[in-house]
């Protein structure tokens, strides 16, 4: 431990200044005095050195003793649509392997074994290309093993039809459907079909089923061409019940997705437009909607080992929490590695799944932490951004550089701060789940 | 020692403007399916924050 360690001050707005210990997310929020100066309490500073020690210890067994407890499978790499921003490269997407359901099950049933000692079932995500082109042996392989395993779907919503919602419901599946704006024309562009068209309709009509179910996420990718309707995107998925929305930033893994990087500084105020829309919407309806992507940010700051999305944290959770099964079995730390061969840890045909776990290429991403990246080492909000994504940067030419949207987390990390001081928790996260959570201390 | 924060939120609800806010949470339960960018397999039963 770094005993030279000092509390960094910096602004969030015209009302507030931050306190910060950047190593372990010990946070304080002090108001500003009119003049601008603003006054660190001296308990405050009492409570920092209490509960220092507490929470290095709980960052870093969140960051380096976690364990895997997701796996992500591709049963197909073939995609019915052509999205111009997709990672996995359109030559994969044409080859198209698929998994049979022979195959499916040999992959599930090594999965189910590793696990079997774990406390906690693990969860399996259909992810990639599209596997609703393979829905059959899905939901037969979900019959068979919904005991031993959780399931979720990642879908463009093309193939999907009312039984398999119901399906999914009766299994509690997590649902993702990919819907990138509130109207045709724009959503179109970025999911765009084989045939020319988009996925709106089906999207649209598949959210309708659903129904306000608990388990769906929308997920929005967002680019220059959908960036300045977050918030009418959220307005439009509330009044279909979606109880969460992620609006992601485009990885520019792949040279056509860089020209659709949106601005980060539009991209950061759309996307704070579009929190505060989805709380007020949730308080003056009672039905709560949230912000996945923001609501993680939330949570990396009041209770770090809380959040569940991996990539704003370093290590990432590839090849630490998650891994990915290609459709040829290929284990690699994460979907977005699937165009790059040298980051295979081994295949589930052939090899286990520990010995990819300890496999070099996933030893290297395990090992890709922002104290090894120039600039996020001294940044203060490296533990909350995490510098993603290493996947990204990669394919950008060096796995150390900082993120790409690194200006966009600056920005919406400190709006989280402000929203924080200003008491809003309550609406950015699930509804009553805060009951369930408990403070470990709080400064009065 | 720990307490719940509905309560907490109670009485922080009626006081002035504090000299500084600062807290950290424990969720009783951490999530099933520590994912990437798209979420997940986990269906919330009214307990996960996310
Ligand atoms: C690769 S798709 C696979 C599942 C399914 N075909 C679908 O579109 O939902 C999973 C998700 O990743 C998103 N995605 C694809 N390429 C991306 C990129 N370059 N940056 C961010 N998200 C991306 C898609 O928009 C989609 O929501
Ligand atoms: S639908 Fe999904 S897998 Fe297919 S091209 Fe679009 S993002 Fe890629
Ligand atoms: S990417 Fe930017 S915001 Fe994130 S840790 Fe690095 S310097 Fe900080």
């Amino acid at each position: 431990m770094n005993n030279n360690r000092v509390i960094s001050f910096s602004d969030i707005d015209a009302d507030w200044k931050l306190a910060l210990d950047a190593d372990n997310v010990f946070w304080g929020v002090v108001p500003k005095k009119v003049d601008g100066a603003f006054m660190m309490p001296d308990d405050l500073i009492t409570l920092y050195q209490k509960e220092r020690e507490h929470l290095d210890k709980e960052l870093h067994d969140f960051r380096f003793n976690a364990e895997l407890n997701c796996i992500y499978i591709d049963p197909t790499d073939k995609c019915n649509a052509n999205c111009p921003y997709c990672y996995i490269p359109s030559r994969i997407r044409k080859k198209g392997t698929q998994m049979t359901g022979q195959e499916l099950d040999a992959v599930l049933t090594k999965i189910a074994a590793h696990f079997k000692t774990s406390s906690k079932k693990p969860v399996i995500v259909f992810h990639a290309a599209e596997p609703l082109l393979v829905k059959g042996i899905l939901f037969n392989a979900i019959d068979r093993f919904h005991k031993e395993l959780l399931f979720g779907i990642q879908t463009n919503a093309l193939l999907l039809e009312k039984e398999d919602v119901e399906f999914m419901k009766k299994r509690r599946m997590g649902v993702g459907i990919s819907l990138d704006a509130p109207e045709a024309d724009i959503n179109n562009i970025s999911r765009a079909t084989t045939r020319g068209n988009g996925n709106f309709e089906k999207a649209v009509q598949a959210i309708d089923w659903f129904d306000g179910y608990e388990g769906l996420n929308v997920i929005s990718t967002v680019t220059k061409f959908n960036v300045h309707r977050l918030s009418d995107h959220v307005r439009f998925l509330h009044k279909k019940k979606v109880p969460c929305v992620l609006l992601n930033p485009v990885r520019v893994t792949r040279i056509p997705a860089l020209k659709l990087k949106p601005d980060q500084k539009v991209f950061a105020e759309n996307l704070m437009d579009a929190v505060d829309t989805a709380m007020d919407l949730s308080i003056k309806s009672g039905r709560q909607i949230v912000v996945g992507n923001f609501s993680n940010v939330i949570l990396a700051i009041i209770s770090p080992s809380a959040r569940r999305m991996m990539c704003d944290i370093s290590p990432c959770g590839g090849g630490r929490t998650f891994l990915t099964i290609t459709a040829g079995g290929e284990m690699v730390p994460c979907g977005e590695f699937i165009g790059s061969k040298e980051f295979s840890g081994g295949n589930i045909f052939d090899t286990t799944i520990s010995k990819a776990m300890n496999s070099k290429p996933f030893k290297e991403i395990r090992s890709r932490t922002v104290e090894k990246i120039e600039e996020c080492n001294t940044c203060d909000f490296r533990h909350i951004c995490g510098s993603p994504c290493p996947a990204e940067m990669y394919a950008r030419g060096n796995m150390y550089k900082k993120a790409e949207f690194c200006d966009f987390y600056k920005e919406i990390i400190r709006h989280a701060f402000k929203l924080i001081a200003e008491d809003k928790v309550k609406y950015l996260l699930r509804k009553d789940s805060l009951a369930y959570m408990q403070y470990e201390y709080q400064y009065k | 020692m720990t307490k719940k924060i509905k309560s907490e939120n109670k009485k922080t609800r009626h006081s002035k403007k504090p000299s500084a806010v600062s807290y950290h949470l424990k969720c009783a339960k951490t999530a099933n399916g520590l994912t990437h960018f798209v979420m997940y397999g986990d269906v919330p039963k009214k307990k996960m924050p996310l």
